[in-house]
């Protein structure tokens, strides 16, 4: 069994042909073969004793659902084949097609439904065409088994997809029609299968049943070994049912409208519409994959964007005040050097100012770059147990005003992390400052917890838990848009500046319901060293 | 970056430089006879940057007034010296008590006091809030200092 990964580039795992079944499909494929094996036991057995009426219109309204069923099958495997350019398709698609062809010339053939005797040939001929049938259809599936893992250089195809998809037609075409003459023209000369238009012969076995065991029983192993996709899996099965057939059509009455025999059209019906059921099945349930996956990313891109514009207009802000502090301080400095005796002095001393405004506003533009830039020069490796203290410290005040209860263990086997010093005590303050305004108005016991712990993968990760009310369902999508607050006073920037910056920092930041009430937020951080470090 | 962080707000702080300038300013015989017959106004100015507070003093003693800085709403009205200002320069957006909320509660002591509103965010106040008497200047920052004199001078007259 060949790693599924490996075969198939990523963009073509999401087409069916390439798609891995799942736990559940397999089950249902290995209940659907055990249903067969128990309706073939109750046909063959006690069932076996009902008697039915030769209908002929049956047999046309089987071939007529048959060839819908397995055109369509057709068509849509027609369609992945143009998508993937898989050789192996385009032969699995010609196959049903086969079935398609085949089975017209069959109901053609069969005596007694469009005319008295049959349109073409004889009464040997819709014998050789349901042996043709099931034999040939079992070899395209063999056939498809051993060219779909080949190396892709000989396993796609490098012409045109629409002039591949003419030729196979038009060869399923002249195949299905050579069948049809020469067991139209030949039916004399064939081998005996019909005793008379319903009874089987004695060679039933021999021209029929063995050949159709044979192939089937190839196709199974040859898809067993090779067994990857959802297509290889019902494959499998519809090969199972192809050989059900066989016992059917001659146990318990080796003859037309026979109990068996009408069961043998219901499983050929089955085996016909299956795949096609599971393919609407799993188009439907990537159709609505693919639509989940384009909106999520939708939302992430306009969240982004907003994101984009509340840096913006924070930035805008930030540098509005030093700013107008230098024009104002310069207005002032020509004031003081208008005077009739220019005041020198603080005219120097407004000059002063102006310059170290100009600093302030220089650093700041030094910190947006910090921040967004995710500037690597600036990480540093640190101990996260001290840059809790120090958040926790600075937001002591407050968490006093609202008598808050701090639950902060320090953590002596975390290793050291690395990252932006600075920026990170700056989301977890704002972590603890939102966790503190979610407590404040409420007067049930205030809880603040902050928790660090390794994680498998080498990095640390940090939480912030308060019992305040929680996180409303419907604030859930808007979280982490700027500008989103449920404080009066708040401008909303917090939350997704903080994720700005633990994104920067490769990472994500996400919350959790605590229990029995309130939020948790979390982020992790890479682990300086994967191992702990000396405490 | 991540803008005033909600617990700066909350220290008390005053600075009070006013008072060292006014001997300076006469150097001459003319300014000393006009400053000694007008009065010195004290004006407050209330922001929570210290660099706008600085630039602010710097301004209002190049204009010969006396000046007290508080970093909040909170600072200013605990101060005890609401009474003892004529001139009040607020800005806006602050964390705690705003601008706005602080005009209601200066009116409330002293309805006559003239204000004057600073704010960073002009395409945020499409209205002003009902204030409880006449509404103040508002001024954009940054803001020309000759009108922001021109309009604490001008309130100063109308209050008298």
């Amino acid at each position: 069994m060949l790693n599924p990964d490996a075969a198939v580039p990523l963009e073509q795992q999401f087409v069916l042909s390439n798609l891995a079944p799942g736990r559940a499909q397999k089950r249902l494929a290995a209940g659907v073969v055990i249903g067969l094996l128990v309706a073939l036991y109750l046909i063959t057995g006690p069932l076996s004793g009902i008697q039915l009426g030769t209908v002929n219109a049956f047999v046309a309204v089987y071939a007529t659902a048959m060839f819908v069923t397995d055109s369509v099958t057709a068509v849509l495997l027609y369609a992945q084949f143009s998508i993937l350019r898989s050789r192996a398709i385009l032969v699995i698609a010609s196959g049903y097609l086969f079935t398609a062809f085949i089975v017209v010339l069959y109901v053609l053939a069969f005596p007694g439904v469009l005319a008295p005797n049959a349109l073409i040939g004889g009464v040997q001929t819709a014998a050789w065409l349901y042996v043709t049938w099931h034999t040939v259809f079992p070899l395209f599936v063999i056939v498809y088994a051993l060219t779909k893992d080949e190396d892709p250089a000989k396993r796609l195809w490098h012409g045109k997809t629409s002039t591949a998809i003419l030729w196979s037609i038009a060869w399923t075409a002249a195949l299905a029609a050579a069948a049809g003459f020469v067991f139209a023209r030949g039916n004399a000369e064939l081998p005996r299968i019909m005793v008379d238009p319903t009874r089987f012969g004695p060679n039933w076995p021999y021209l029929v049943g063995a050949p159709i065991v044979t192939v089937c029983t190839v196709a199974i192993a040859v898809l067993w070994l090779r067994r990857r996709s959802v297509l290889d899996l019902w494959l499998m099965v519809v090969m199972c049912l192809y050989l059900v057939e066989v016992p059917l059509s001659y146990y318990p009455a080796p003859m037309r409208f026979s109990m068996g025999w009408y069961a043998v059209r219901v499983v050929g019906f089955v085996s016909s519409s299956l795949l096609l059921s599971v393919l609407l099945y799993e188009i439907t349930a990537l159709y609505a994959q693919l639509l989940g996956a384009v909106r999520g990313q939708r939302r992430e891109r306009q969240a982004r964007l907003l994101t984009g514009d509340a840096v913006a207009a924070s930035m805008a802000h930030e540098m509005r005040q030093p700013l107008t502090a230098m024009i104002t301080t310069a207005d002032a400095g020509f004031r003081f050097l208008d005077r009739d005796a220019p005041n020198l002095d603080r005219a120097k001393e407004a000059f002063r100012r102006i310059a170290a405004d100009g600093h302030r506003a220089g650093a700041l533009v030094g910190s947006i770059r910090g921040n967004f830039k995710s500037d690597v020069t600036q990480r540093e490796s640190f101990d996260l147990n001290e840059l809790v203290q120090e958040a926790l410290s600075l937001g002591s005040s407050e968490l006093q005003r609202h008598r808050i209860l701090v639950e902060a263990e320090q953590n002596r086997q975390l290793p050291a992390v690395t990252g932006n010093r600075v920026q990170l005590q700056q989301v977890l303050l704002n972590l603890i400052m939102n966790a503190v305004d979610a407590m404040a108005p409420k007067s049930e016991p205030r809880v603040l917890t902050v928790r660090s712990e390794p994680c498998e993968d080498g990095r640390v990760k940090v939480s912030v838990a308060d019992t305040g009310p929680g996180i409303a369902p419907t604030d859930v999508e808007n979280m982490f848009n700027p500008l989103f607050t449920t404080k009066s006073d708040g401008m909303g920037m917090g939350l997704s500046i903080c994720r700005a910056i633990i994104e920067a920092h490769d990472s994500r930041l996400w919350f959790t319901p605590n229990t029995p009430r309130g939020a948790v937020f979390h982020f992790t951080l890479q682990a300086t060293r994967p191992t702990p470090a000396i405490a | 970056m991540l803008g005033p962080l909600p617990f700066v707000g909350h220290h008390i702080f005053l600075v009070d430089t006013a008072g060292g300038d006014s001997a300076k300013v006469g150097g001459r015989g003319l300014d000393f006879t006009m400053t000694a017959r007008a009065p010195v106004f004290v004006v407050a100015v209330v922001d929570d940057d210290q660099g706008i507070l600085q630039s602010l003093e710097c301004l209002l003693e190049s204009a010969d007034y006396r000046v007290r800085l508080f970093v909040s709403s909170g600072a200013l009205l605990e101060s005890g010296c609401l009474l003892q200002i004529d001139c009040l320069i607020s800005d806006v957006d602050m964390p705690g008590t705003d601008g706005f909320q602080l005009v209601r509660l200066v009116r409330a002591a002293r309805p006559q006091l003239p204000i004057i509103l600073i704010t960073g965010y002009p395409d945020r106040l499409t209205r002003l809030p009902a204030l409880g008497g006449s509404n103040p200047r508002l001024f954009t920052k940054p803001f020309q200092g000759h009108e922001l004199l021109e309009a604490v001078s001008e309130a100063l007259q109308s209050s008298r």
